[in-house]
């Protein structure tokens, strides 16, 4: 009765609190919005359907085909002019009058003249070395393989970074906030276990943290096939149902223990202020972690006794396709005894009257 | 004879003094005794006001007595409770009302009662016929949906007040009760020291007020330096003199110096 009290009391601030709900769901749309108006910003700069490319060229004329044939196939508008004034098709470059000037040598060798300032220039420059290097090379599998390191390496990190940052804005208010104030000290004069008010705290809190991480995260898969091109859905669609319920149980294991963490950081700081800057630096931590981890191969499996970088490397298997289902829930129970060894912990340092009341 | 309700023992506590702690005291002793060796007792029905200048230690013994903190040595019982070894007994059978516990100011007065109610494991039944009797008592009723960071300040104490005897404590312990309050406020506390005597409660608080010990207490023990200095009834206290003459009579003797 006094643990779902205490549970209810944390529910009843959170959504009761229109401000503390938008904190909550802001971020995933704010990602959405910026991602979503970055990725058109960097997409239109660099679509080289949008340019009209005139170039002047000289010789090479089986080139010329290549490249007008990769051209038409996609969609772009390309135009050639022939010409034997190489100095007038260089100094027209410079002015900017024609895109690009080719200049092939007796040998076949090829000279693009361009100008870096020019973003249609550069596109044709990009467009033609991209043709003439690696036509024959072109597949697609490339571009999967990119979708795919892109998505196992990043993803988890920025999954970790979404599960903190949810968890610091409600735990430190919630926590540090209330021994501040001193209602934390209101609670503790009555005769309810000090153990029912961490788990008062840890419990609820941990749900509503799940709520912004999920809203950040969401925000982000939204908005990643207009900023990256990749498609999230394509990805988790070849990481099938096992894979699925183990980046549900993993994500479902941090919460709790990064909200315990920050529990215990607030329960020792002796204000908000105090409680955010050695947050900070936890946090900094663990996305060092968290990025080193992601462009590590090979990582051993003592990562699974590391707290949170365990799921961060888990789930960086799951989403490469290399899924270790003991390493997985090994992770996942680990996490859990931390969770509980933290508890336990947090119990004691609000049962500290140096702690709680400085004394 | 009067029935003993909370029997204080050689109470003592002592705390580590932090370097700018020591600085600002001027000293360069490392721990300090804020409580040194304290006995009272108090008895049901009445109550018991602990008179002292500041730093004298009242406030920490009335920690001690809630369970907040630990004593190093001696032990108080609360209807029979150690306050060392049965504190959420104690917890139980205490209300404790001091500046340094705040209500968070998004819930309402209802909310709370409930919340704090369910703390102490209350009824709901007994729960709701308590909170309308209270809230009608001291005029909550008509704030009760009011958010507490929207009340004014005497509603707001009332409103502590209250939430401090939602399980019907046997016990209420105050802490500078009428300290930093406007008149009307303090007057509200007062009034709720007499309704809780007429209620059958014990209460026991800590002043620095000779007028509140006079108006209200019974019985009064008056602490220097940690240590009782004198413990009776007003009566037996005062004998022919004010309490205020008396009080510093004795402070002369203990410290040894004129105020």
């Amino acid at each position: 009765m006094k643990l779902a009290a205490l549970i209810k009391k944390e529910f009843h601030r959170f959504f009761h609190d229109p401000r503390l709900i938008v904190t909550m769901l802001l971020p995933g749309i704010l990602i959405y919005i910026i991602y979503s108006i970055m990725g058109g910003i960097v997409n239109e700069k660099t679509a080289v359907e949008d340019f009209q490319f005139n170039v002047s060229v000289q010789g090479g004329a089986e080139t010329v085909q290549t490249l007008e044939a990769a051209a038409e196939q996609a969609g772009i508008s390309l135009t050639f002019t022939p010409t034997d004034d190489a100095e007038s098709a260089r100094e027209a470059v410079k002015n900017g009058d024609v895109t690009a000037f080719l200049s092939f040598s007796d040998d076949g060798a090829l000279t693009i003249y361009y100008r870096s300032v020019d973003g249609e220039s550069s596109a044709f420059r990009a467009f033609a070395l991209d043709v003439l290097h690696f036509y024959d090379d072109c597949d697609l599998s490339d571009v999967e393989a990119f979708t795919a390191s892109f998505t196992s390496g990043i993803l988890p990190f920025i999954v970790v970074v979404f599960i903190f940052s949810a968890c610091m804005s409600i735990t430190l208010e919630s926590v540090a906030g209330e021994k501040e104030r001193g209602t934390l000290a209101t609670v503790l004069v009555t005769s309810v276990k000090r153990y029912q008010i961490t788990l008062g705290k840890v419990i609820p809190l941990s749900c509503i943290a799940s709520i912004g991480a999920a809203s950040s995260f969401i925000g982000v898969a939204c908005s990643m096939p207009s900023l990256m091109g990749v498609s999230i859905g394509g990805v988790f669609g070849s990481v099938g149902f096992v894979g699925f319920f183990l980046l549900f149980l993993l994500i479902l294991s941090v919460v709790p223990l990064v909200v315990s963490l920050i529990c215990v950081v607030s329960a020792y700081a002796k204000s908000v202020k105090e409680a955010s800057a050695y947050t900070s630096v936890v946090m900094i931590l663990i996305m060092v972690l968290s990025l080193v981890s992601a462009f590590l191969s090979g990582i051993g499996a003592w990562t699974v006794a590391v707290p949170v970088l365990n799921a961060v490397v888990c789930m960086q298997g799951i989403l490469a396709l290399q899924l270790s289902v003991w390493q997985c829930l090994v992770s996942v129970a680990l996490n859990l005894v931390y969770t509980a060894l933290l508890v336990l912990l947090i119990s004691k340092m609000i049962s500290s009257e140096k702690l709680m009341f400085g004394s | 004879m009067p029935e003993e309700i909370v029997r204080v023992e050689g109470l003592r506590k002592t705390f580590t003094l932090s370097r700018k702690q020591r600085k600002i005291e001027r000293t360069n002793a490392v721990k300090k005794t804020a409580v040194d060796g304290l006995s009272f007792v108090a008895n049901k029905g009445e109550i018991y006001g602990l008179l002292g200048p500041n730093g004298a230690g009242k406030t920490t013994t009335l920690r001690m007595l809630s369970t907040l903190i630990k004593p190093d040595a001696g032990d108080a019982y609360v209807c029979g409770c150690s306050i060392v070894k049965d504190t959420g007994k104690v917890r139980d059978k205490i209300g404790f009302m001091t500046g340094e516990l705040k209500l968070e100011g998004f819930f309402t007065p209802d909310y709370l009662f409930d919340f704090f109610g369910a703390m102490h494991g209350v009824e709901k039944e007994t729960l709701r016929t308590r909170k309308k009797e209270l809230f009608a008592r001291f005029g909550i009723d008509r704030f009760a949906e009011v958010a507490v960071k929207d009340l004014s300040t005497g509603m707001k104490q009332k409103v502590s007040l209250v939430i401090a005897i939602v399980h019907d404590p046997d016990v209420i312990i105050f802490d500078e009760p009428t300290n930093g309050l406007d008149v009307l406020t303090a007057k509200v506390v007062t009034d709720f020291l007499y309704e809780l005597k007429s209620m059958g409660k014990s209460v026991i608080l800590s002043t620095h007020i000779f007028s509140l010990v006079e108006k209200v207490c019974d019985r009064v023990g008056i602490i220097i330096d940690g240590k009782t200095a004198a413990d009776g009834t007003l009566k037996e206290v005062c004998a022919d003199l004010t309490l205020e003459e008396r009080f510093f009579r004795v402070y002369r003797e203990v410290k040894g110096v004129e105020v």
